[in-house]
């Protein structure tokens, strides 16, 4: 009786089974990646009904954060600043621009501005700005650098794991209180002698930072952590209540 | 399986606390209770539920639709909202608190309401009121939820057609011209009691314009008697403040002083603060009790006589014939010699009567002799007498000067009035007559049958209602205006001891109701208001200090004005008051028999009289005493029972045949459900009012849930309505020998009403759970609640093989009770709904076991015999003792270490966290938590209807469950509620008390915030507190960081009367409590009896 099957059949299970886990580790894999919010959430940019430059804006024209949020120091929220704060110059600064007419109208009719939500956290979620911005989170670690965007887009993942990152860590983010809301503030500009002068430094650091030439994030980082008594939750209450 | 844990052996003198007569009885349904974490059928849908196979059946459908759509791959694109313009004060989600106040009828409630992004969401006492501190109760709590009431009254309406405000306007002007050229002959207002001196201004401007108009007061719990009995004793106008906090011996008949319910929550502050026992040196005050029914003042009696509401006269009788002997006070040997002692009185405890009253005497101006307000005129003023021969007036019992208009008229007179046809533009202002009017106010003079309000009102040519609901006085009305919730309008209100408070709006009127002063104002044609300015005109009228805009914001800020003093006047008592008694007949009523009854109408602690039947949170509030939710019942006792053949939940019929002097006879029957409590004056049936009130209906069910679609007509709610028994001859017992009662009859129906009984539900396994002492035996062994028999042999705590949490926090949260002032009032359970948006879930949930309650109030009877040896006869006169129970935050929590998904963690503080969004809903946890304060969202309760209604012969019974079915979505107004800091939960999530969780994140988040660039980010001491624990008139509840040794928490935890629940499980509570003490009369014959719940050593027999 001849063979239905040619010999080569018999590698066939084998094959499948190899297809099989190269495919389930791809998608395992595909899943890892591009099924969290790092890929599904970050670069949201979602057209506003105003395109608000945050670089003319802040880097332009010099404007401080707060001025529009304006209670980002004080509440959970940072609030999205309302029409009034908006006509406060556009009554005289650009006030024929095309682009602001929504801003206009909503000054006219009353009806607020529906600005579309970027940094959505769910609502289990309990995020307190003002526990964060004055103890020396600077804006960027959340929501990147907002003063070069001309739209603002989703910088970062927002994800748990992401949070926890900075609460497991804060030394990796901390920065002096007169930094928070500059943007463009780098390790480098801190000049060793004065830092260690105001904040002192790590109980445990090796050598004396004031005489290096330059400090790193860690550095900064842990001699505030110390100095402020900085000790994020990491239990589940912190957040979710 | 379920491993029952072994507890170790108890002392042979056993255990003398327990929760039902089921548990005395040690029934196979008890047992259930005791022994399941959730009763037979909690997580099945049974009965006239659907079935577990239905559901998955109808849920793979549902599964599978799901899928087709993708429906949620896209990320929907939602909206940031600011504010057009700035508005003052207000920071996106921050609170802002406004003082303000509750007007109620015993004098206004002051308070503090939180509000959210222009919502009030919560309410809490004014601290800064001296004599309030900061107390509330029950209806304060719940009164938040009436403002978001979906099935309020939303519109005009003029003989059932809705129409426009102006049509009403035009209306109120014509009335106007047309009345005001009669002087006003013909017009009369039936009024709430609400103590606003701006109500009284407008009065008398409408009794300028209108000098022959009528004014009715009538509120149907303020008892006429007393305010009769008051202002003939002590001259008009005044009313009488009881000073508890100077007293030190007090006797109570038929007087319930410590329910907070009726709003004199200073005098229950002063009351308990004379029982705060800090050290075996300490003194406390003494209460004696003479009632027929448990009342929350019996439950923390420390001698407690049973005793038929219509005996207290013969009683009090007796009681003053001691006292006589023991005084010869003159003015009461005239007030005892001119009344006649006739009839048979009961036979009292001799020794019980003698003994109190010589403790009475032996502190003369320290005593107190109160009677409830049900009681005839005759007795009140007796028991004036009493406390004048003792000294006590001026002392613990003070007058006051209230403002007095003389014109006012009672609610008979005003039936006459209506009856002869005097009236024929009648204004109804709040209330509700044709449900709650007292029965029989007038007679037809042709067939001599009394007639009831309801005929009454249909005989004025014109009524105009303002009401909240449209209810039952509405239908029969000619015009409906809405009412604004107090929450929504101006106002001004006196306190009970006379300040002066402000109300001020928290929210504009949701459904564009009417205060009572605007439609006042409008009636006199002032023009229209939309601000204060009728408040301010009254507020200018008392010549505030200084500059008058100054005044005015101090007043708003504050709540109240220190400037507007109340005065005292002297206090002395005219004995010679003749006149009353003739009113009253001074006879000596022949006890109740088991053939002919006494019928007792009281009020209902969750009801009050039916003006919160369509509160969801008080109609599911289980009653502090007998632990029901959603009914009344008619309270009898155990023997008494026995005697009729009834058990709870038998159906009674009640028939007093009244054969009235000038009319005919006739009959007035109730068909009610029969509860027995134990404690209960045996041939007495105690019936609670405020049920069965007809309400618009809206939804399947108050509050819990929401079919959008409106429903019309008119439904009633659950319970009996005790009002059909209540007529204004008898107002508050029924009683053969009483006014017109020939006789009183109880007939058993033979049928029986399902109730939804919370007693034997979560009831817990173990020993030492609830401590006393009576004050010697805690002078003689202070540490009494430390040592609990038996349990010395496991003083030495067995190793735990699980890793302890590192409690390495800076601050560690705690709390303890003290059971010595807790009165079991509830207002803790309300405030811990309002905060924390616990769900409604309905009455036949709650009867599947499934209410959602974080803390629930558990009640134990106390009694000399042994639980296990019962022969048949239940224990007479138990003692109650009240135990507030939240989750105790154990230390080695057993509900942590079974969770598989670790949704129930330990926090660095202590805190025993729930992570609703982790929980996967396998119920582990409530399984292995000792306290069973574990508790499983079922069903998605705050998104859909639970029941629909379903009506068995004459009774309203919610029966079906269509929740899978119904259309998801609360009513907007429902939403407002919530508490935006809490997550509302879901289905098939666990949850339980946080220990307000985001009240200390909050805290910890100002601290952080405040702290700034620098390392001090501790919370004040004692800053913030736990919802129940601010809701609390008497400082029970104490919250605070244990490990601080100078807060408050931590002082109380240093007392010796402090213990931790089931300590021998070393689960390491953070909770724990203060225990009680009671301090009888060792002259008593009942001395022996007291303070046994649990007995240190064997007790004398």
């Amino acid at each position: 009786m001849a063979n239905f099957f040619p010999r080569s059949s018999n590698w066939i299970p084998i094959k499948l089974l190899i297809c099989g886990i190269v495919a389930a580790g791809g998608l395992t894999a595909a899943t890892w990646y591009y099924g969290t919010p790092k890929y599904t959430k970050v670069g949201y940019e979602p057209i506003q009904p105003v395109p608000f430059p945050h670089d003319i804006h802040v880097t332009q024209l010099g404007m401080d954060c707060r001025y529009c949020h304006s209670f980002v120091e004080m509440a959970a929220q940072s609030n999205v600043p309302n029409t009034q704060t908006c006509m406060n110059c556009h009554t005289q600064v650009q006030k024929d621009n095309p682009k602001l007419e929504p801003v206009r109208t909503s000054w006219k009719t009353g009806n607020p501005v529906e600005w579309v939500w970027i940094y959505r956290t769910v609502d289990y979620v309990y995020y307190n700005h003002a526990a964060h911005v004055n103890r020396g989170i600077s804006c960027f670690s959340c929501h990147g650098q907002v003063n070069h965007m001309s739209t603002v887009y989703l910088a970062k993942p927002h994800s748990m794991a992401w949070c926890l990152d900075c609460h497991r860590h804060p030394e990796n983010f901390l920065r002096p209180e007169d930094q928070v809301f500059n943007l463009d503030w780098k390790p480098d500009d801190v000049k060793p002698a004065e830092f260690v002068a105001m904040y002192g430094q790590p109980h445990d650091a090796g050598e004396d930072l004031s005489k290096k030439k330059k400090l790193t994030q860690e550095e900064i980082g842990q001699t505030l952590k110390e100095h402020w008594n900085i000790n994020p939750p990491t239990n589940c209450q912190g957040c979710h209540r | 399986m379920k491993r029952v844990f072994h507890h170790p052996p108890e002392p042979a003198t056993g255990k003398r606390y327990w929760r039902s007569l089921g548990e005395l009885n040690d029934t196979p349904e008890f047992r259930q209770w005791l022994e399941r974490e959730f009763a037979e059928g909690t997580a099945e849908l049974n009965g006239s539920e659907w079935s577990r196979r239905d559901f998955v059946k109808l849920m793979g459908a549902s599964m599978a639709l799901a899928g087709v759509g993708l429906t949620s791959c896209r990320r929907p694109e939602l909206h940031l909202v600011p504010f057009t313009k700035n508005v003052e004060w207000t920071i996106p989600g921050k609170f802002l608190y406004y003082a303000t106040a509750m007007p109620r009828r015993n004098g206004a409630i002051p308070l503090l309401a939180t509000t959210v992004d222009g919502r009030p969401i919560k309410l809490e006492g004014n601290p800064l009121h001296p004599a309030s501190g900061g107390a509330t109760d029950t209806f304060v709590q719940a009164s938040i939820l009436d403002l978001y009431d979906p099935s309020r009254s939303q519109r005009f309406v003029h003989n059932g057609k809705t129409i426009q405000r102006a049509e009403f306007d035009a209306y109120l002007k014509n009335l106007r011209d047309t009345v005001g050229g009669q002087q006003g002959e013909g017009l009369a207002f039936l009024v709430d009691e609400t103590y606003s001196p701006t109500r009284e201004r407008l009065r008398g401007e409408l009794e300028k314009m209108f000098p022959s108009m009528r004014w009715c007061v009538y509120e149907p719990l303020l008892s006429e008697e007393k305010t009769l009995a008051t202002q003939t004793a002590f001259g008009p106008g005044a009313r009488l403040i009881p000073k508890f906090d100077r007293a030190d011996i007090i006797l109570a008949l038929d007087s319930d002083f410590l329910d907070c319910g009726q709003g004199d929550l200073e005098s229950v502050r002063g009351f308990t603060s004379r029982r705060r026992v800090k050290s075996p040196a300490d003194n406390m005050n003494r209460l004696y009790v003479v009632e027929n029914h448990f009342t929350l003042t019996g439950a923390l009696a420390d001698h407690r006589l049973r005793c038929p509401a219509s005996q207290i006269p013969a009683f009090t009788y007796a009681l003053a014939q001691k006292i006589l002997g023991g005084t010869n006070d003159p003015g009461l040997t005239g007030i005892l010699g001119a009344s006649q002692n006739s009839g048979s009185a009961a036979a009292f405890d001799e020794r019980w009567l003698s003994e109190a009253a010589n403790d009475l005497l032996a502190k003369p101006g320290a005593s107190l002799v109160l009677v409830g307000p049900g009681q005839p005129v005759a007795v009140q003023m007796l028991v004036y007498a009493i406390n004048a021969a003792l000294k006590n007036l001026g002392q613990t019992l003070i007058a006051r000067q209230f403002p007095h208009n003389p014109r006012t008229i009672d609610m008979s007179q005003l039936a006459s009035d209506v009856n002869n046809g005097r009236i024929k533009q009648l204004f109804i202002l709040g209330g509700d007559p044709v449900y709650n009017a007292k029965r029989g106010l007038a007679q037809d003079r042709q067939t001599n049958l009394p007639i009831d309000w309801v005929d009454l009102q249909k005989k004025v040519p014109e009524v105009v209602r303002l009401g909240y609901h449209e209810d039952a006085t509405s239908a029969l009305s000619q015009w409906h205006i809405p009412l604004a919730h107090y929450l929504e309008s101006w106002g001004d209100a006196l306190t009970g001891g006379g300040d002066y408070l402000s109300i001020q709006p928290m929210i504009l009127p949701l459904f564009g109701g009417l205060s009572e002063i605007e439609l006042l104002n409008a009636l006199l044609g002032g023009p229209k208001v939309e601000g204060p300015e009728l408040i301010q005109e009254t507020f200018r009228s008392t010549n505030p200090p200084g500059d008058f805009q100054t005044a005015w914001t101090r007043f708003l800020h504050d709540g109240f004005a220190t400037h507007v003093q109340p005065r005292d006047q002297a206090t002395t008592f005219s004995g010679n008051a003749g006149g009353v008694r003739d009113q009253n007949s001074w006879t000596l009523l022949s006890p109740p028999t088991a053939d002919s009854p006494e019928i007792v109408l009281t009020s209902s602690y969750s009801m009050d009289d039916g003006r919160y039947a369509n509160n969801g949170w008080l109609q599911e509030l289980p009653d502090p005493i007998t632990r029901l939710t959603w009914d009344n019942a008619a309270l009898i006792s155990p023997a008494y029972a026995k005697k009729l053949g009834v058990l709870t939940g038998d159906l009674l019929q009640i028939t007093i045949n009244e054969n009235p002097a000038a009319g005919q006879p006739i009959k007035r029957e109730l068909v009610i459900a029969t509860l027995v409590s134990p404690g209960h004056a045996d041939n007495s049936i105690t019936v609670p009012l405020g049920y069965a009130r007809k309400m618009p209906e809206f939804y399947g069910l108050p509050y819990a849930g929401g079919d959008l679609k409106r429903q019309p007509g008119i439904t009633q709610q659950s319970g009996f309505n005790g009002y059909f028994l209540r007529t204004a001859a008898n107002p508050y017992f029924a009683v053969k020998g009483g006014q017109g009662i020939d006789s009183v009859r109880v007939t058993k129906v033979g049928r029986t009403y399902p109730f939804s009984l919370m007693q034997e539900q979560f009831t817990i396994e173990g020993r030492g759970l609830v401590r006393e002492a009576t004050l010697e035996g805690y002078r003689a062994n202070k540490d009494f609640a430390k040592k609990i028999p038996g349990e010395e042999e496991l003083v030495e705590q067995p190793a735990s093989i699980y890793t302890h949490p590192p409690l390495k926090a800076p601050q560690q949260w705690g709390m303890t009770i003290d059971l010595n002032v807790c009165t079991g009032c509830s207002a803790c359970v309300i405030a811990c709904q309002a905060e924390n948006n616990v769900p409604v879930v309905g009455k036949l949930q709650v009867s599947h076991g499934r209410i959602m309650h974080w803390l629930r109030i558990d009640r134990y009877y106390a009694s000399r015999k042994p639980i296990d040896q019962d022969g048949g006869n239940w224990p007479e006169n138990p003692e109650m003792v009240h135990q507030p129970m939240p989750c105790q935050h154990c230390e080695n929590a057993p509900c942590e270490t079974v969770c598989p998904v670790n949704a129930t963690v330990h926090s660095e503080d202590g805190l025993n966290v729930m992570a609703y969004n982790r929980c996967v809903g396998t119920r582990y946890c409530s399984n292995n938590c000792p306290f069973k304060v574990r508790r499983f969202n079922f069903f998605d309760y705050t998104q859909r209807p639970v029941g629909k209604r379903k009506v068995v012969g004459a009774l309203n019974i919610y029966e079906e469950y269509f929740a899978p079915l119904t259309t998801k979505g609360a009513p907007d107004t429902m939403k407002m509620q919530k508490n935006p800091n809490v997550t509302v939960r879901m289905r098939g999530v666990m949850e339980k008390c946080t220990l307000c969780v985001q009240r200390i994140e909050e805290a910890k988040i100002a601290a952080l915030a405040r702290a700034g660039a620098s390392a001090n980010t501790l919370i004040p001491r004692d800053s913030f507190t736990t919802a129940c624990a601010q809701a609390c008139p008497n400082d029970a509840i104490v919250f605070g960081d244990i490990k601080d040794p100078e807060s408050r928490v931590s002082k109380m935890k240093a007392q010796d009367r402090n213990y931790r629940l089931l300590d021998y499980l070393n689960i390491q509570t953070r909770n724990s409590y203060l225990a009680r003490i009671r301090n009888p009369n060792p002259k008593m014959p009942d001395a022996k009896d007291i303070g046994i719940a649990s007995a240190v050593e064997k007790i004398p027999e």
